[in-house]
């Protein structure tokens, strides 16, 4: 342990001190103390304590010129880096301290000057660093570490000067091309390319042969984890396969890789598969299981990489059609112990998993997760339920909604308003086939206290009034304190009061109607809710009139009229998928967006083409036996049909804050007219939301 | 591309960064982050678009959170993330590793700034993971870490503990826990067993301490071979801890290039005296069974091959596993393989063939699912309580029997039974002896934590045909008795009978006394957390003996240049999870 702390913040004139004893006699203690004031100085600097610091340049600078000790030049290149990155003028007196360093004979410390050159932000710095470059590049025995960090640091140098680096490319081209160089160092240089060319907006891609390809490939079993993680992660789109069998062999090559420890690796080689699987015409079964295998057991990893995965699953089940991977559905069960953000995931997949055939086994757990201690994890199970009773057809919405009468009996707060909120998407989709389970439903209208649930049990009222005899005693007891409401709340109120005189003019109907459009119109102090009122006091008293052309029956087209279907739609724009699926293990795949929606400047990638690129996805053929070339026309027919559903989609448009939801849509009444952008996609795909497009021009 | 690095706090301040890309201040995203970051966030975290300044536009948090500090990493989004993950993972192993110690922390950190920093660097150029690997990094950086001091001995049995986890961990645990165990825990039975129970712990101590020792001396003879490139080094062998300081600033000059190299994980220039390799087959065995619906929930093997090579110069080694000569699919299609094994090598089906790195590594880990009909290894085969009311006495009737080959024996079996449900449907007078009576072994009574402890200790294998059995009886609390002694109390001359021994009544009231009032307080239990208290625990060892099945047909050790006689040594071991329970 230190006697003295380092990790306190100290002043200039303190450490200069402590740095400035000279005791002859005791040489080893000095030493360790003036490392220890050393060590203060680097502390002080992570701490932020920039301008204190910046007063000790000289003694740095004094230091470097007597010291041999790898760690104090280890610290006095951290001082400079970091001052350097800060106020890069001021340390223009270490250069000469640095171009020594760097023409040590110590390859660590040749490296150590070269990164402290490349970062510093200033023109003197990284015109030498170019200039130490060109001169590696001439000489013909380079250390391998030293070659690698100059490549690696032309990545770092293209942000000060772009044209510069631009002439030296050719000369990593040749590196990647020529193969004379050791094999990590031809990863560098290639990797060094691909970053210069994606930061570069003008510039292609780049491209490589793919016998350069194949002979990168073959040094995959010599590179180190790291080092395969990124070719494997570059080589997407990079090489362009020429003919099926080169693709095939490509696949060959990769596939060992699946089953790397390191799970960079296995993923980025997933990538690659799933990349060349757009140049095949068939696959074989084992590849499939191959792939599904090595996701599942990449879901053993701690819960941070699970996620990566999961969020990745995600990305596969929507790009794909359901052959091309598969899993059991019990490996997306919910732990106790996941984090909240993998349960949301699992709930995801198991969502996307789901089929008539894993119906019950996902319904038994979210049935137990529903009555969770949890109060998110199991309002979000109830929900899952209701999008799967939407989902999947009318059988499987019978058991659906079993389960969920099921629950309503258990009686908890939460879980019955979740139900209700779920319930209403469900009567939306099967207007008739649950009417008898209305009722029940409606016992339990005192427990609707949020405003969705509210919500949603004023819809349900309002459209099965006819079966409900004692409709009006139960919208009254949302009527009796509309301006405390929210405001969503207030519109459907006033909304449904108008229906009820519309559809059974009476006088109870009309004075509550009457009381409210007062209410409204003269209480309220939201001018929305004012407008809506006077509208359609209007309308009614247009009706009234003798000799308008509003008939009651038009009134009641106007303000009562059908509803369309809701739909909820999975399937994202084919152009988008591409994309997703061309950045397995990015960013992009977490959010499930497209690159140019998350970053403003980024370019966006797609499928280079070549004469063997599938035209559509869904015309890779599975096949059960090794490799045969012919293609089974039977298959033909079904894929067809596929595709075309695909196709029609309009571009899903996503906002930023809705990526744990799940990528789904209603079916807009005005076709062309897009969520707005602030709504959170959970809203678009209620009916609430619809009512709000029906009747409203702006958002609050 | 990671732009900077940060180690964080709990209270997320940064304790180390790192300014890979030369941002202009490493100060500004941390308080962003600071902003993004609450409890149950996902791990990666999206920059805030309009409270951001312009250069940091479209840059996303990474982070992990490990012990109690966050590893958080600042990318752009050309970033594959699942190499940075992994890599903040990879990183906090190699500091756990640095440091010797289980858990991180953050004085650790603070101690250490410039090895951190330095190990950063090592790891990581511009953005670009180098290499991660421990074994290598150490000999690269040889610093000497500053850690708080703790007595020469302890500091071993840490040492010992880290170095052979897979190995020794279970032993330390166990040997810890049963000394814990022994001061609070009131032994009840009725054979002579305590004696032997102490014995068996000495013998234990013995053993552990020997292996640590002898891993010791490995890393002595490790740090030799190092001294042996470099003459002067030689004298400071003996020294013991010392040497690290003056090692300071050696290294060895081979390994700087051992990362560019094809193999990247062994240096060149290994040597041994005496040239071992031992290869051990660890499963841990997870199970867990609703007893009473006789449900199963899980049943999966966890198998690891864990190696430890101390073998000269660049030795090629091949090993068949009869899995992979049977095309296992099960097996093979979950098995995961260090980065030195040349996966081509298992495509053709034969053997594994491998170049091993230096000292500890996990040569593959594989994991099995059972079928859920498939006997459990140690069987639960009766559970049951019996009451007796009009005697007042409650029995706990229970066995179990063994399924695994009948040559094998268990090294190690504890059955652990929860009592906290008992004690509170039941009113148990722990005045009077509590009675056990056992086939084999020992029972325990533990009680600050509520639980019976069966220590089995050996029990042979078979297919159902061993069975062992135990039964504890409690005596429950008779009002009337009660009263009749108060009674004879207040009016009997004599003084009460002294009551010899350990008072468990008094002990449990103790240890107990709040607790009632808070669970009285709290009913909205959780669901889950009283399933806990009802687990049925089985812990065991069988030595020799897979689950799976897996074998290794031959393990060859070639090194065509020094061709030197070696020592491969095969040892396997069945143990279970951490969940190896009946919910009762």
């Amino acid at each position: 342990m230190s006697d003295q702390r380092i990790f306190t913040r100290y002043k200039a004139n303190e450490i200069r001190s402590e740095l400035q004893i000279v005791d002859v006699k005791k040489i080893k203690s000095g030493v360790a103390k003036k490392k220890n004031a050393l060590r203060k100085i680097i502390a002080n600097l992570t701490l932020g304590n920039y301008s204190e610091m910046l007063l000790l340049l000289p003694e740095i600078l004094k230091f470097w010129k007597i010291e041999d000790d790898m760690e104090v030049k280890r610290i006095c290149h951290e001082y400079i880096r970091t001052i350097g990155s800060i106020k890069p003028r001021s340390t223009v007196e270490s250069l000469p301290f640095i171009l020594n360093d760097l023409r040590s004979r110590n390859e660590k410390v040749q490296i150590m000057a070269l990164e402290t050159l490349v970062s510093i932000p200033f023109s003197k710095f990284s015109e030498e660093a170019f200039d130490f470059i060109i001169h590696l590049t001439n000489k013909k025995t380079v250390p391998e570490q030293l070659m690698k960090n100059a490549i690696y640091s032309l990545v770092q140098l293209d942000d000060y000067d772009h044209e510069r680096v631009m002439s030296l490319l050719n000369l990593l081209y040749d590196i990647v091309n020529h193969q004379i160089e050791k094999p990590t160092i031809q990863i560098a240089a290639l990797n060094a390319l691909c970053m210069i060319h994606d930061v570069d907006g003008n510039s292609q891609p780049v491209h490589i042969s793919v016998e350069t390809a194949f002979n990168i490939l073959e040094l995959l079993p010599t590179l180190n984890e790291w080092d395969s993680a990124t070719l494997l992660e570059i080589l997407p789109i990079t090489v362009v396969p020429q003919t099926h069998d080169n693709a095939y062999d490509m696949i060959d090559m990769v596939l060992p890789h699946l089953q790397h420890v390191n799970s960079a690796v296995s993923l980025s080689a997933l990538k690659m598969v799933l990349y060349l699987l757009n140049y095949i015409e068939e696959v074989n079964q084992t590849i499939i299981k191959r792939l599904s295998n090595s996701v599942i057991a990449l879901l053993e990893k701690p819960a941070e990489l699970q996620f990566l995965v999961l969020r990745n699953v995600i990305l596969l089940l929507l790009s794909r059609d359901q052959s091309l991977l598969k899993f059991d559905v019990p490996y997306f069960f919910i732990e106790y112990n996941d984090p909240i953000y993998i349960k949301d995931t699992k709930l995801e997949c198991l969502y996307l998993l789901s089929n008539e055939g894993t119906l019950p086994q996902i319904l038994d757990e979210l049935e137990e997760h529903a009555t969770d201690i949890d109060i998110q994890m199991s309002r979000k199970a109830v929900r899952a339920i209701g999008n799967l009773a939407v989902k999947l057809g009318e059988s499987s919405a019978g058991k659906c909604v079993d389960i969920l009468l099921h629950l309503l009996e258990f009686g908890v707060d939460y879980v019955i308003q979740e139900i209700i909120s779920v319930f209403r998407n469900i009567l939306r989709k099967y207007p008739k086939d649950f009417k008898n389970d209305v009722k029940t439903l409606v016992k339990y209208v005192d427990y609707a206290q949020d405003t969705e649930s509210r919500n949603a049990m004023i819809w349900i009222i309002t459209h099965y009034s006819d079966i409900l005899p004692d409709y009006l005693t139960l919208f009254e007891t949302f009527c009796t304190n509309v301006l405390n409401e929210s405001p969503e709340v207030q519109f459907s109120v006033l909304t449904s009061s108008i229906k009820f005189f519309v559809r059974y003019p009476s006088i109870e109907t009309e004075k509550l109607c009457i009381c409210l459009l007062r209410e409204c119109t003269e209480d309220a102090n939201n001018p929305d809710l004012r407008s809506r009122a006077f509208m359609y006091w209007r309308l009614l008293s247009l009706a009234r009139e003798d000799g308008s052309n509003v008939t009651n029956e038009i009134l009641k087209d106007i303000v009562d009229g059908e509803l369309p279907k809701i739909e909820l739609n999975t399937k994202l724009d084919p152009i988008v998928l591409e994309e997703l699926e061309l950045n397995v293990g990015s960013i992009t795949s977490i959010y499930l967006k497209p690159t140019s929606q998350i970053f403003r400047m980024s370019s966006l990638k797609s499928l280079p083409n070549s004469p063997v690129l599938n035209s559509d996805k869904s015309l890779l053929n599975v096949i059960d036996d090794l490799r045969s070339i012919g293609i089974s026309n039977s298959n033909d027919r079904l894929n067809g049909k596929n595709h075309n559903s695909n196709k029609n989609n309009n571009p899903v448009v996503h906002t930023m804050s809705d990526f744990d939801k799940p990528a789904e849509k209603v079916n807009h009444l005005k076709g062309s007219r897009k969520s707005s952008i602030s709504s959170p996609s959970k809203l678009a795909r209620k009916p609430s939301m619809l009512m709000r497009k029906l009747t409203l021009k702006k958002k609050f | 591309m990671s732009s900077i690095l940060y180690i964080l706090n709990e209270n997320l301040e940064p304790l180390i960064s790192r300014n890979i890309r030369a941002l202009p201040s490493t100060d500004l995203p941390i308080a962003q982050f600071k902003k993004l970051y609450h409890p149950g966030s996902p791990p990666v975290i999206r920059g805030n678009h309009d409270t951001f300044e312009y250069m940091y536009q479209g840059f996303s948090y990474v982070y992990i959170r490990r012990d109690s500090l966050f590893f958080v990493s600042l990318v752009d989004n050309t970033v594959d993330i699942m190499e940075t993950l992994h890599y903040l993972e990879q990183f906090y192993l190699l500091l756990k590793n640095y440091f010797t110690v289980k858990v991180l922390d953050k004085n650790l950190i603070l101690d250490n700034p410039i090895l951190v920093m330095e190990l950063l660097d090592e790891s990581i150029d511009f953005g670009f993971i180098q290499v991660t690997d421990a074994g290598l990094i150490k000999d690269y950086i040889r610093v000497k870490t500053n850690v708080p001091e703790i007595d020469e001995k302890n500091k071993r049995l840490q040492l010992g503990g880290v170095k052979n986890q897979s190995e020794f961990d279970d032993e330390d645990d166990m040997f810890g826990s049963e000394s814990d165990e022994g001061r609070k825990k009131v032994q009840k039975q009725r054979r002579k067993l305590k004696h032997r129970h102490k014995s068996t712990t000495k013998r234990e101590l013995g053993h552990l301490t020997k292996k640590v020792v002898q891993t010791w001396k490995r890393d002595q003879k490790k740090k030799g071979t190092f001294g042996n490139n470099d003459n002067d080094h030689d004298g400071h062998i003996e020294g013991g801890d010392n040497d690290d300081e003056l090692d300071d600033t050696f290294m060895n000059s081979d390994i700087a290039k051992t990362t560019v190299m094809a193999i990247s994980w062994r240096t060149k220039g290994i040597h041994y005296a005496k040239n071992e390799f031992y290869l051990d087959v660890v499963e841990k065995i997870e199970y867990y069974m609703d007893y009473d619906s006789q449900t199963v929930r899980k049943n999966t093997i966890h198998g690891q091959i864990v190696c430890k090579s101390f073998l000269s110069g660049m030795p090629e080694l091949h090993v068949s596993i009869n899995k992979i000569l049977n095309k296992d699919k099960q097996f093979l299609s979950s098995c995961k393989f260090h980065q030195c094994v040349s996966l081509e090598s298992i495509e053709e089906g034969k053997e594994i063939t491998f170049i091993p790195p230096d000292g500890d590594f996990i040569l593959c880990s594989y994991e099995l699912k059972r079928h859920v009909r498939d006997q459990p290894i140690i069987k639960l085969n009766k559970f049951e309580l019996k009451q007796k009311l009009n005697k007042f006495k409650l029995q706990i009737h229970c066995s179990v029997e063994s399924h695994f080959k009948p040559t094998n024996v268990t090294s190690k079996l504890n059955l652990q039974i929860p009592l906290k449900q008992l004690f509170q449907k039941y009113q148990i007078d722990l005045s009077k002896n509590i009675k056990s009576k056992c086939d084999e072994g020992k029972v325990l009574f533990n009680v600050s934590d509520d639980f019976l402890l069966w220590e089995i200790g050996a029990m042979k294998g078979g297919h159902g045909e061993n069975q062992l059995s135990m039964v504890v009886e409690f005596a429950l609390f008779n009002q009337e008795e009660y009263d009749r002694k108060q009674e004879e109390l207040r009016t009997s001359m004599n003084p009460p009978p002294l009551v010899e021994g350990i008072k468990l009544e008094e002990i449990y009231q103790q240890i107990h006394g709040d607790d009632h009032d808070v669970t009285k307080e709290t009913p909205a239990q959780d669901k889950r957390e009283l399933e806990k208290t009802q687990l049925l625990h089985i812990n065991f060892e069988i030595p020799y003996s897979t689950l799976s099945g897996i074998n290794i047909e031959y393990l060859k050790i070639e090194e065509p240049q020094l061709q030197y006689q070696s020592f491969p040594w095969v040892r396997y071991k069945a143990i279970n999870d951490e969940e190896y329970a009946y919910a009762i």
